[in-house]
């Protein structure tokens, strides 16, 4: 090659190079710098007061289908529910119902609402309102019916609604604008919990006039409304809502970046184009380094920006209890000894994520007593209770042989690789079956599997509800098939309960039921994996995942 | 060549019928109950199961779109043959459908979201790879074992060897990130999405980094092609009857050796597009590009029927018609192919 090539194709590829960059200084708005209050990624790139947040695409963000981590995010801010949850102090405030009380057996609620509280487009937040947002989840006529419709089991009518047989929820009762009256189908003291759920919310008129808008473009009561409407696998823009009721929100808007991969919207973090994402798996560590931990391990600060607070949520083990090998509790006992949760945490989750001890996370209750006897980590332990029912041959092998069963993606395969290892050191012969999740749910639900993993997340921030989904015999989501008339019998008896610490104390009795019998093995405590920019003086994610946009400040 | 056109589009209609009816039977043997599946791990109540099995047709119901439920109180299953005629009946209207996963959207609303993004970057793709494809392919031959030959031959085995999510990835790390903190921020370009009224840059800079990278490894095999297809055609006696006779060396190329040399590669330009247009998972996942490919992808992760088959009818039309345009062409290039005519003609 001639140096006169050398030096041509250098000029070449530099013009090329140059090009593109020039294309793309050229292809800048000019209107870049634009004003916060329109939202979106040149505002905030541009330094102004919009919040950009990487979301996945929710599945709605209307409330009365609203379910997931993503549509609640966006969600939470557009509406507010009767009440909401604090948890430094660890209980239900008021939101948009300023005060409620109960009747003497927590069978019947009344709310008092916020006087002079605005929908997005004006109308007025009324007690006809909620009762037309909750019908709303109820209603099976809806172009498709929601998801949700069993948080509101507890309300009279509202199963009849969502059966066909009723046209209303006749367990709702506008008093007047103001005030709002539920009665529910057997007594709940914790009933202002449940109304703490987002979804929860009011909704006006236009929900029912049209609503294939509202899909999109929901109109709601919270600190921020929509501007425009939610361009699905793209974006959702809010803006601060300067009529709102409460505390306005101190920053202008939020621009919500919907992306398909997490890693892209880490890189879009990395070139200073978002203020929030995940961290990639395995880079905890080195970003704790680089942008520092957070001080609570919940609120960002220049510094002190990585969040690794713990959430509420537990991942665990189901067992099905109806399977030949599994339904023998020295098993499952010994089972639960021979995990190391601590190596997990550390290998697999970089030591963020914390080892089970039991079905509550301590966000939710962290009494010491709810620890549960074989939830912990004594190889030795294990060994002897196996020794007593199956002693090993000469090669180790006791004749025990479990398939262990997970959905394939997420850290699901290491983890069960730890534990595959953890259990064959017990001399138990594990083989690992992983499958698509679309067929994994099919295999839990058909009762298929033996053993295989699962979690829960809080859809309201208390005890009961990490019970009462997941053990009551006739619970759904009881994969597990654990029937146990004690436990059924108190929960009930704790739901009527007033007295707060009367009832926690109830429900902490009933984790033991739980634990002497374990239908599940739980593994961890979900944690949280996120970082924020710089930009944000202050910036709040909660342990069920919400970030508190409307107290979010700007350096 | 009409009457081959018409034979052709008559053949469409077994191959979508196939197509379609094979997708209608997998759906009832893979595993995964679409409506269990929209609860995700919490499990629906049963009456909201039915509701929603009720809404979607695939239980039978009454004129008031209640479930009709059997001697045992059980619910009925819609026949798959009848939920087939129901499906193929709602496409002569244009109706594909409603999407189980995103609260009962018309897929065909969907799918017109997508699409014209798919088909735009597609566009634009398949331009940088016609281009920079066929004059590398041509440069390499015309300068054979050159620097320019051997730069080529080096990139394209380079480009042929990179996942696109990795070069991607390079792309993004480079043009976003790198050259945003090298600059200070003054030259960089978008590392993902694709505009919109708010975003920073106008929508066509967007294209730039999911073209290239969509464009990568195609225009690596459109310049080995074309370089390979030309070598052949210049050697051919043909060509040197034409220099012999005096014609320039440039005007031999350009006059008789390009057209011959394209075929083949506009034969693959043709079905890479094709390939293209049914979406590209990688590279839309990668640049979170919101076309038709992830959707698929995604829609059948979730069991999501309906936009499985939307996506898959309008990518099979699309294919049979690039294909049909594709034959077309090659009787424009080659005289002696005359579409539909038999031998003795």
């Amino acid at each position: 090659m001639s140096t006169n090539m050398k030096r041509r194709t250098f000029v070449q590829g530099g013009l090329a190079a140059s090009a593109l960059a020039a294309l793309a200084a050229c292809g800048k708005k000019n209107d870049a710098a634009g004003s916060a209050a329109s939202g979106g990624a040149a505002a905030g790139a541009a330094g102004g007061k919009v919040l950009k947040y990487f979301i996945t695409n929710p599945v709605a963000i209307d409330p009365y289908n609203t379910q997931e981590t993503q549509g609640t995010q966006v969600e939470h801010v557009l509406f507010d529910a009767l009440t909401g949850f604090d948890w430094d102090k660890k209980e239900v405030v008021p939101k948009a119902a300023e005060s409620w009380e109960p009747n003497a057996d927590a069978t019947e609620f009344t709310f008092h609402l916020v006087k002079g509280a605005k929908f997005h487009n004006g109308d007025p937040v009324d007690a006809a309102s909620f009762k037309r947002g909750w019908e709303r989840i109820c209603d099976p006529n809806m172009a498709t019916p929601s998801e949700i419709r069993y948080h509101l089991d507890p309300v009279v009518g509202a199963k009849e609604m969502g059966e066909g047989k009723a046209k209303e929820i006749t367990g709702m009762e506008v008093v007047d604008d103001t005030t709002l009256k539920i009665k529910l189908v057997s007594p709940m003291a914790e009933f202002p919990y449940i109304c703490a759920h987002p979804a929860l919310a009011p909704v006006p008129q236009a929900a029912l006039d049209d609503p294939a808008k509202f899909l999109v473009a929901p109109i709601g009561n919270g600190p921020f409304k929509m501007e425009g409407e939610w361009v699905s696998d793209q974006y959702i823009n809010l803006v601060r809502f300067d009529d709102y009721y409460g505390q306005k929100a101190k920053i202008d808007g939020i621009y919500f970046s919907i992306q398909k991969d997490p890693s892209t919207a880490f890189r879009e973090f990395e070139a200073g184009n978002l203020d929030f994402t995940d961290i990639p798996a395995g880079r905890i560590n080195e970003m704790k380094s680089k942008y520092g931990e957070s001080a609570d391990t919940y609120t960002s600060t220049p510094g002190k920006q990585v969040l690794t607070g713990l959430e509420a949520g537990v991942y665990w083990l189901t067992v099905n209890l109806e399977d030949e090998v599994m339904k023998d509790l020295t098993l499952r006992q010994a089972i639960s000894l021979a995990v190391n949760r601590q190596n997990i945490v550390d290998t697999v989750f970089e030591g963020t994520r914390t080892p089970a001890t039991s079905v509550f996370p301590p966000v939710i209750d962290d009494d010491p007593s709810n620890a549960w006897e074989f939830c912990r980590y004594d190889k030795e332990a294990a060994i002897k209770l196996l020794d007593s029912k199956y002693p090993a041959d000469a090669n180790g092998k006791r004749g025990i042989k479990i398939t262990l069963s997970y959905n394939s993606g997420g850290d699901h395969e290491n983890i069960m690789s730890c534990v595959q290892g953890d259990l064959e050191a017990v001399g138990i012969e594990v083989t690992q079956s992983s499958l698509e999740w679309g067929a994994y749910l099919q295999a839990m639900s058909d009762g298929t599997v033996q053993i295989g993993r699962m979690g829960w997340n809080a859809d309201f921030p208390n005890m009961d509800n990490f019970i009462f989904p997941n053990f009551l015999t006739t619970s759904e989501n009881n994969y597990s098939k654990y029937k146990n008339a004690k436990l059924d019998e108190g929960l009930v008896d704790a739901r009527k309960t007033m007295d707060e610490g009367e009832r926690k104390a109830k429900y902490r009795a009933l984790n033991q039921l739980i634990a002497a019998d374990l239908p599940v093995i739980p593994l961890m405590f979900y944690a949280h994996n996120n970082i924020a920019s710089d930009r944000m003086a202050s910036l709040y994610h909660d342990p069920q995942t919400k970030t508190d946009f409307a107290a979010a400040e700007f350096a | 060549m009409i009457k081959y056109i018409i034979k052709r589009v008559l053949q469409f209609i077994p191959v979508f019928l196939g197509v379609t009816l094979i997708l209608f039977v997998l759906q009832n043997v893979v595993p995964g109950d679409p409506i269990k599946l929209i609860a995700g791990e919490k499990k629906l109540d049963p009456q909201t199961e039915i509701n929603l099995r009720a809404t979607y047709h695939l239980i039978e119901t009454d004129e008031n779109g209640q479930a009709i439920l059997d001697e045992n109180g059980n619910t009925i299953e819609t026949p798959l043959w009848k939920r087939y005629l129901q499906y193929i009946g709602g496409l002569f209207h244009g109706d594909l459908g409603r999407s189980y996963q995103q609260n009962g959207k018309p897929v065909a609303e969907i799918l017109g979201e997508k699409y014209p993004y798919t088909i735009r970057l597609a566009i634009v793709a398949i331009i940088i790879e016609s281009i920079i494809g066929i004059v590398a392919g041509m440069i390499s031959a015309i300068k054979r074992y050159s620097a320019w030959d051997v730069g080529v031959t080096l990139t394209t085995s380079a480009l042929v060897a990179m996942p696109a999510f990795w070069f991607g990835m390079l792309q993004q790390l480079f043009w976003g990130v790198f050259l945003k903190n090298v600059t200070g921020g003054s030259f960089y370009l978008p590392i993902s999405g694709a505009g919109g009224p708010q975003a920073e840059f106008v929508d066509a800079v967007y294209y730039i980094l999911p073209a290239l990278t969509l464009a990568a490894v195609s225009t690596a095999y459109t310049a080995r092609i074309m370089r390979s297809q030309l070598l052949e055609v210049l050697n051919q006696d043909y060509i040197r009857t034409a220099r012999a006779k005096g014609l320039s060396r440039k005007a031999v190329i350009i006059r008789h050796a390009i057209k011959n040399a394209l075929i083949p590669v506009i034969t693959y330009i043709g079905m890479d597009f094709g390939g293209m247009l049914a979406g590209a998972i990688l590279t839309e996942t990668v640049f979170n590009w919101p076309g038709v490919g992830f959707e698929t992808y995604r829609a059948i992760t979730q069991r999501d029927w309906p936009i499985v088959l939307g996506s898959v009818t309008v990518i099979v039309i699309v294919v049979m018609v690039i294909n049909l345009v594709v034959d077309i062409s090659y009787a424009f290039l080659d005289p002696r192919i005359r579409l539909g005519s038999s031998k003795s003609e």
